[in-house]
């Protein structure tokens, strides 16, 4: 009896100050949202009580300073862009190294994982050297082109662990039944590795989402910079108008915080089969 | 049959890694083997449009460069403070998460949502918070002192905000692997143990950490990896100042290449960052296997 109060206190005391600690994590987004919508007065006064009218005035000003509404049209053509090739190419390449026999197959597979051991960091320079020859400056799919390349090592990998467990008999039995190989690989084989598809896609779409290095480098034209860009730009030009700041931060934010609440289960379970994997 | 279906198809099966191939040379391979490698050893400048062989000499420039040092010696710093603090931070997090306690995925979800906001936008909030709440914390405690601290004006409190930052987007990703890691830790060793008198503190020196060490090894490689790719956060936090004692090696190729055009000098230090992370990775996961427990 005494120790099942104990541990029940326990239950209560260890939850609370756990939760209270993630509640602290969080402090941080909840701040800047909240603060979005005040005047610069009103953050000046009391960071912490809450907005006493809905200010809106912030995300209109903001909008109109970051060119919002053409830079998120740019960052979703690219992230968009960026997962479906990104998906169709890992896809393929893993379906083929998951059939080909012996040799070849380890082979392929070291080669892609073995890339991820290349940061984005030691070739930018090169990349924007390239970027300029190959005159991929300023456009969508330059950008798209260098995400699905560095995105294929990560692809491939998880594509190639997952389609393991697809039983080949399935296979043998599509083809008995005069599919060719074309056929298994996109109407059998793909509808079974939709988890892996679902988080794949998720995770290239939130990381070309995030990216700024590469956009930074390859793209200069204004009507063509992403968000990241846009908002480190608006940052070094109105250094104390936070107001508007965070209220840019917040509509650039928005896109990831309804993808984290659908699909945290894809997010975590990707992102820990690539790490456990490498 | 299958045998011989799977035959007939091996070149359709080659032909599916070509696309994949190409994008790979595109983007890695080409930049890396036949840009980065060869540009090294030019003399090379975009703006000043000269382009001359002159073999290892930017390597040895690169010995004596205080720049590059101190970037050098700066990611190492902060590459062992986030390192250390993170793994530290997510294991607390995840081995209170994974005792019986309420709510375990709400506060799951609430520790690790920091990990999927890009570096820009975290370096932003952290900039904010630094220049807009903390001053106010300070001051409404009485620590006028401390309110007073001037936080991207000196190099070791600058330090402190990009650490700041990186630990509160990194330590949820490995919180989520340190959780994975201790529910495969099998309950009936555990129960052995706490039969046999470990408990508490001592449950977790003994038999936890142990039983985690491949966790552990994952989660240093993916953290160090992490910290010598650290890019976005300095950047937008001090942009490398103050008088660029905040710079990573990557914001200190970025600036060579960037701005002073030195393409063939910031190759070469390109190719000194390419070689460190390899040897970390490689001697970091020697130094970690053998002491994995085996079962």
């Amino acid at each position: 009896m005494k120790a099942m109060g104990k541990r029940k206190r326990r239950y209560w005391i260890q939850g609370t100050l756990v939760f209270l600690a993630g509640i602290l994590f969080m402090m941080p987004v909840f701040l800047i949202v909240m603060n979005a919508f005040k005047s610069n007065r009103e953050i000046m006064l009391s960071f912490l009580s809450f907005p006493k009218t809905l200010y809106l005035h912030n995300f209109q000003e903001a909008m109109r300073l970051m060119n919002f509404w053409v830079s998120f049209r740019n960052t979703a053509v690219i992230a968009v862009g960026t997962v479906f090739l990104s998906v169709i190419v890992s896809y393929m390449a893993a379906y083929g190294i998951s059939h080909l026999r012996g040799k070849f197959s380890d082979g392929f597979y070291l080669f892609f994982v073995l890339g991820q051991l290349v940061s984005i960091h030691t070739v930018m320079v090169y990349i924007s050297v390239m970027a300029t020859k190959f005159h991929m400056n300023n456009t969508f799919w330059g950008l798209i082109l260098i995400h699905g390349g560095f995105n294929s090592a990560f692809g491939v990998m998880t594509y190639t662990g997952f389609l393991k467990s697809v039983p080949r008999e399935l296979e043998e039995a599509a083809a008995i039944d005069g599919c060719n190989a074309f056929q298994i690989m996109t109407r059998i084989v793909l509808p079974l590795v939709k988890p892996t598809t679902m988080t794949v896609s998720v995770l290239y779409f939130l990381w070309s989402w995030n990216e700024f290095l590469l956009p930074s480098i390859m793209i200069g034209d204004s009507g063509l910079r992403p968000l990241t860009v846009n908002l480190n730009m608006f940052k070094n030009t109105s250094g104390t108008e936070w107001n508007y700041l965070i209220a840019g931060l917040t509509l650039t934010l928005i896109p990831i915080f309804i993808i984290y609440i659908l699909a945290q289960k894809y997010i975590t379970s990707g992102m820990m089969s690539g790490a456990v994997k490498s | 049959m299958s045998s011989a279906f799977y035959k007939k198809n091996t070149r359709f099966y080659l032909a599916l890694l070509i696309p994949a191939f190409c994008l790979y040379c595109l983007a890695l391979i080409g930049p890396l083997f036949f840009g980065t490698v060869p540009s090294s050893f030019y003399d090379w400048n975009i703006i000043k449009a000269k382009r001359n062989f002159t073999g290892f000499e930017n390597f040895a420039e690169l010995i004596h460069d205080k720049q590059f040092l101190t970037s050098l010696f700066f990611t190492l710093k902060l590459g062992v403070v986030t390192v250390t603090l993170n793994n530290i931070i997510a294991f607390a997090i995840s081995y209170f998460l994974n005792e019986n306690v309420f709510a375990k995925g709400f506060t799951r979800s609430m520790f690790f949502m920091p990990n999927t906001i890009g570096g820009i936008m975290v370096a932003f909030i952290w900039c904010f918070l630094f220049t807009n709440v903390l001053p106010k914390i300070f001051s409404a405690a009485g620590l006028e002192s401390m309110a007073s601290i001037s936080w991207f004006g000196s190099g070791s409190m600058a330090f402190i905000t990009i650490v700041a930052a990186a630990v509160w987007t990194g330590s949820g990703f490995l919180m989520v692997l340190y959780l994975a890691g201790l529910q495969n830790i099998s309950a009936d060793i555990l129960e052995a143990g706490e039969i046999d008198g470990c408990t508490g503190f001592k449950k977790v020196i003994l038999l936890q950490l142990p039983l985690l060490m491949p966790t552990i090894t994952i989660n240093l490689f993916v953290s160090i990896a992490g910290a010598f790719k650290s890019f976005d956060i300095p950047y937008a936090m001090t942009g490398g100042g103050p008088a660029g004692v905040t710079n990573t090696i990557a914001l200190n190729i970025y600036k060579d290449a960037f701005s002073t055009y030195n393409m063939g000098y910031a190759c070469a230090k390109s190719v000194v960052l390419f070689f460190i992370v390899m040897a970390i990775t490689c001697i970091q996961l020697r130094f970690t296997r053998k002491k994995e427990v085996q079962l």
